[in-house]
């Protein structure tokens, strides 16, 4: 694969795009963005509870939109294609992972964590192992994966501005920030400034339009593009399995975008990766009951594979017009990452559709950066408001204050995203790909066992999660990620095998294994959890269905008439 | 959480069974779990008509042997706060049920989402062929086509499958349409609280 990274600085300057302002493309951008706030300016609450879980009531069909929409961030709309037209059969790990993995978690998590109750994940690891060193670990690891989950929508963001709204470092000159730098930092203080006025009810609403909007523009752009360029007419996604052979070896060769290990490793850390990740988990606690959780699940993953299973046409559509327009594809230099995240984009224009429709392509991959960023934000803001400040800090916060905390929180992540953002070592896909492993080590074992092994208890879950952070770092250090360290010359790596087996990509395959081991020793030879924290368990998975609005502890607590047990 | 509507709570002046109130106890007494059943109302059986059938009272406590019950009657004989939740070892007539579900769609999706690429890694001449009419690698197809779709069709299976569960049990998930909330004299020993979770 592309994991190459780049210099310092590096001007991320697609190939073959045309770069510069265009009036209809603008507009429909500008158009979008004002949608989008003027919803959330209805929308708009004070109250947190609304702010969090979207007061509950939302069925199954406009959830899974939700879901969907939530999902398909900027590595869905622009990073897989990305992959799949520069590292073939590797980047279909991609559409798999991403996709499978929802059934994994509706099978083993999706209506068991809405029995819990939970609004977050730092919650549900808070009051399932009784702990507030637990939550706040949960709490920590969740706004780190917004964080490094945002970075890759930033760095698209920033791509595919460039194609809208030209290099603005040439009409505004900002003393050291390139095309990209700037036209990153516009769009995530767009985000920002949406987020912090708008809390999830208004989110939720708009994630259902912003789906139809994204998958519109996919699709509109798919077909025609394959329609002005010759390569399909009613099926593009099947349509582009005649073109796979003329695309070269690199496209379609078994492994040669990276090995069966790696492929492996990969789609495991993207699948459980998908059931860690709290900003599907809380998609669950929106809705009235446990049947339609799962519905909605299932809704979720159709919504979703009507991207996944475009995303390798539009791939294989824009390598082939790459390679007849601009240059060869693959060797040296070949297409580069820059230009490869735009592939999407890169495709309509060179099949010569009109700007506005390339620019509704565009815009598209914008709304899929926002949705995505605006579901990690929120999930990150109310870890740190509602978990750490309100439940550690100041027990006694008001709901005013933590809004102010929450949004306080909203504006650090996004600086911090802007400033990780300003020199992206890796394509989109790989950025987000680091969260998925961070979610897959440390939280997905402790939904997990958390939900189905009420042994678990405080000690395995604390030890298990240390263990997790730990595993995550050793690998995305290893690879020099972050732009912290700087490998020795020659090297991807400052140990090679340690990168060949645990390629920060796909740290689960080693990590999850050793996070279970761990919890499940722990908790094996120290105490068994008190009764009620079992009890809590097995009221997750008792067929009686549970009122809106209750959670497990609640359901234990009158029917034992037991305080919480505090051990 | 705070919620401010009024839901309906199962009557709290039942009597209770004193295993629950002791503190901690081995979780393996998943036989006794049946005999002690003491026929709870749970939470949300207020007002639907299936759930009422579970308001058995002490009726259940006559039943003490296992012979020539059905799972339904079985399992209405169960509280859940009482068995050990074990993936591989469910307790519970309705868990075995729901397991083997799970269980089955795992395997199979284990097989369509990593089979494709392992076949490929052991037989790449015969994964790559290609396909008639639609001019796929095969090993393409069946990653890019054949792992995500398998994978949606699985849910849809899974979600009907545990509806049919649901349904063999007996299990009526309350609905906007009709919430169990809107019912208040459906129990007439139902408590009424704010759900204020301390």
């Amino acid at each position: 694969m592309s994991a190459v990274p780049t210099l310092l600085q590096a001007d991320l300057l697609p190939e073959g795009l045309e770069i510069g302002f265009k009036i209809v493309p603008a507009v429909i951008v500008v158009g979008m963005m004002t949608l989008f706030l003027g919803v959330g300016f209805a929308f708009k609450v004070a109250d947190t509870d609304d702010m969090w879980v979207a007061g509950r009531s939302i069925g199954n069909l406009e959830n899974g939109m939700a879901i969907g929409a939530n999902w398909m961030s900027a590595a869905s709309y622009l990073g897989m294609a990305a992959l799949i037209a520069l590292s073939g059969v590797y980047g279909l790990a991609f559409v798999v992972g991403w996709t499978t993995g929802y059934f994994v978690l509706l099978i083993f998590m999706a209506a068991q964590m809405r029995r819990f109750g939970k609004y977050t994940a730092p919650d549900f690891v808070g009051d399932r192992f009784n702990s507030d060193t637990a939550r706040a670990l949960a709490a920590v690891t969740t706004f780190l994966i917004g964080f490094v989950y945002a970075i890759g929508q930033a760095r698209g963001m920033g791509l595919v501005g460039m194609y809208i709204l030209g290099d603005i470092t040439q009409v505004v000159p900002i003393p050291g920030l390139d095309a990209y730098q700037a036209m990153m930092i516009l769009f995530m203080l767009l985000t920002i400034g949406y987020l912090t006025l708008s809390g999830m009810l208004g989110a939720t609403k708009n994630m259902a339009l912003q789906y139809i909007i994204l998958i519109g523009a996919f699709l509109v752009g798919l077909f025609a593009t394959g329609w002005a360029a010759g390569y399909s007419t009613f099926v593009p996604q099947l349509q582009y399995g005649a073109l796979i052979t003329a695309l070269g070896a690199e496209f379609s060769a078994p492994f040669a975008g990276g090995s069966y290990y790696l492929w492996i490793a990969t789609c495991f850390s993207l699948v459980f990766g998908t059931c860690g990740l709290p900003h599907v988990l809380v998609r669950f606690y929106t809705v009235e009951n446990e049947r339609t959780a799962r519905w909605s699940c299932a809704w979720g993953l159709f919504f979703i594979s009507i991207l996944y299973l475009s995303a390798p046409a539009f791939a294989a559509f824009g390598t082939s017009l790459y390679g007849d327009q601009v240059g060869a594809v693959y060797g040296d230099p070949g297409m580069s990452s820059a230009a490869a995240d735009v592939i999407v984009v890169l495709a309509a224009q060179l099949a010569n559709l009109p700007p506005w429709l390339v620019g509704f392509v565009a815009a598209g991959g914008i709304a899929a950066a926002i949705a995505t960023v605006a579901g990690l934000f929120i999930a990150a803001s109310s870890a740190i408001s509602h978990d750490i400040y309100a439940n550690i800090v100041n027990e006694d916060a008001t709901q005013r204050q933590q809004v102010l905390v929450g949004r306080l929180s909203i504006v650090a992540i996004g600086l911090l995203t802007i400033v990780f953002a300003l020199d992206p070592q890796q394509p989109i896909a790989a950025l987000v790909s680091y969260a998925f492993s961070l979610a897959a080590i440390v939280l997905f074992p402790m939904f997990f066992l958390g939900l189905w092994w009420e042994n678990t208890n405080r000690q395995g879950a604390l030890a298990g999660m240390t263990t997790g952070l730990a595993v995550w770092f050793v690998p995305m250090l290893n690879e020099a990620n972050f732009g912290i360290l700087t490998t020795p010359e020659g090297q991807t790596a400052f140990v090679p095998f340690l990168e060949t087996w645990m390629p920060a990509i796909g740290a689960a395959l080693v990590g999850v294994p050793i996070v279970f081991a761990v919890t499940i020793l722990v908790s094996a030879v120290t105490d068994e959890p008190p009764l009620r924290t079992k009890q809590m368990v097995r009221q997750c998975h008792s067929p009686e269905p549970m009122p809106k609005n209750t959670t497990a502890a609640e359901v234990v607590a009158d029917r034992t008439g037991e305080t919480p047990a505090d051990d | 959480m705070t919620d401010n509507d009024t839901h309906v709570r199962p009557d709290r002046d039942r009597p209770r069974s004193t295993d629950e109130t002791v503190p901690d106890r081995p979780p393996t007494a998943t036989g006794d779990a049946r005999q002690r059943r003491t026929g709870h109302v749970h939470a949300s059986a207020d007002g639907d008509p299936a759930s009422r059938l579970r308001t058995d009272g002490g009726a259940a406590d006559s039943h003490r042997t296992d012979g020539g019950r059905t799972d339904v009657e079985r399992e209405r004989e169960i509280d859940y706060l009482d068995v050990e939740i074990n993936l591989l070892n469910p307790a519970t007539p309705f868990m075995r049920d729901h397991l083997r579900v799970i269980w089955i769609g795992f395997g199979v999706w284990a097989l369509t989402t990593f089979g494709p690429i392992t076949a490929t890694a052991i037989a790449p001449d015969a994964m790559t062929t290609t396909l008639p009419v639609i001019g796929f690698p095969f090993h393409y197809f069946a990653i890019a086509i054949g792992g995500p779709t398998a994978a949606l069709l699985l849910s849809v299976w899974y979600a009907r499958r545990r509806d049919r569960i649901d349904e063999k049990y007996g299990i009526v998930q309350p609905s906007a349409d009709a919430p169990p909330d809107a019912e208040p004299d459906a129990e007439p020993t139902t408590a009424v609280d704010g759900g204020v979770e301390p």
